[in-house]
């Protein structure tokens, strides 16, 4: 009984976290887009340079997201593991 | 589908020589990245043995290509004097990048990517920092090094000695996420694509036999299964790519990082950088 509580618990804690690491990212992504976007209205011969540090940005900023996900699966099997 | 075999991630069988934990290994993770370094050795003497002052082939003018904007990139933001960065950087860079690839291919049990083990990136990213903090103490000096802890030079000096709990954190911050960038990228994609070929398995049992319908799953399972495929390519190339770059970059950028405060710092210059020093404005 015990155990079911506390895995319910971190699942729920895992999807929260997630779901708000999504939206973070998310906008950031937006945020990228949008300027790049921006900067290729103004200038468009400078599109390539512009393309390569979006995925740049792009890249820094998912990775916030990704953290979390392996993080949050490691807390859930740490949890399952740890609590009898 | 074959390339869709992926064992449970998170897991590592471990071996121990001694019993303790200090010689406890994850020896999948040291298989995976024994054959990546094979590789990356493999592909750089290929290129260096078969080296042309003529017309280059293929593989070296991407060699070229990729030295040639890393140093760039070095130059821009370290400087002169930080011609040694290039080898660091690029064999970090290009290993990083055949261990996340390798991950395409089918391959046995105990062999994942590399990355996908946080003591693997975190061994990378300790080299890194740790060649960062002396790079930064040769060349500002014992005093700039100090120094460069107050960092916003241009305020009052006790606002400055309230920014040192700041900048140490930063310095202390700066190898946990560079390991947890890549770690964390390269577990979610194992993840994932574990995760998604579980579902596939997972929906195909609910479909009952011996019905109209599962004629339809028969069709089905193959399509989907070639677009998790087409996910994992994405997965493994793109997102690969961007955070062997991104490790790449990091690192240049932690370099020019160490020697803020050179500019207005007069004393502590390492001889061989001080020129470099004069040209460069940040």
């Amino acid at each position: 009984m015990n155990h079911a509580i506390v895995l319910a618990g971190a699942l729920i804690a895992a999807g929260i976290a997630l779901g708000g690491g999504a939206i973070g990212a998310a906008v950031g992504d937006g945020l990228a887009g949008n300027a790049t976007i921006q900067g290729t209205a103004r200038q468009p011969e400078a599109q390539a340079r512009l393309q390569i540090i979006m995925f740049l940005i792009i890249g820094l900023v998912e990775a916030m997201y990704f953290i979390n996900l392996a993080l949050g699966f490691y807390f859930i099997t740490a949890v399952a593991s740890g609590v009898k | 589908m074959i390339f869709l075999a992926e064992a449970p991630p998170g897991t590592h069988p471990t071996v121990s020589v001694c019993g303790a934990w200090y010689c406890t290994f994850n020896y999948d993770s040291l298989i995976s990245s024994a054959l990546a370094i094979v590789i990356t050795l493999l592909v750089g003497f290929m290129v260096a043995y078969r080296l042309s002052h003529g017309v280059p082939g293929k593989l070296q003018m991407l060699f070229e290509f990729l030295l040639d904007y890393v140093r760039g990139l070095i130059r821009e933001s370290v400087g002169e004097g930080g011609g040694f960065i290039v080898p660091l950087a690029m064999t970090i860079g290009f290993y990083i990048l055949v261990a996340n690839w390798l991950d395409f291919f089918p391959l046995a049990r105990p062999v994942h990517p590399a990355n996908a083990d946080l003591n693997q990136t975190l061994a990378m990213a300790l080299v890194v920092i740790i060649v960062v903090q002396g790079y930064s103490l040769r060349v500002l000096g014992v005093r700039g090094y100090f120094r460069r802890f107050t960092k916003p030079f241009e305020m009052a000096l006790p606002i400055r000695i309230l920014f040192i709990p700041l900048n140490v954190i930063e310095e202390v911050v700066k190898p946990v996420t560079l390991s947890l960038r890549l770690f964390g990228n390269i577990f979610a994609g194992t993840l994932m694509v574990y995760l998604l070929g579980l579902l596939i398995t997972y929906v195909a049992s609910l479909v009952p036999t011996g019905l109209p319908g599962s004629a339809f799953g028969v069709v089905l399972t193959p399509i989907v299964e070639g677009l998790l495929i087409l996910w994992k390519a994405f997965d493994i190339f793109f997102v690969g790519s961007i955070q062997a770059f991104i490790f790449t970059l990091l690192t240049i950028i932690y370099f020019g990082m160490a020697r803020e405060g050179l500019e207005e710092e007069g004393h502590g210059r390492h001889p061989s950088s001080a020129p470099a020093a004069v040209e460069t404005g940040g």
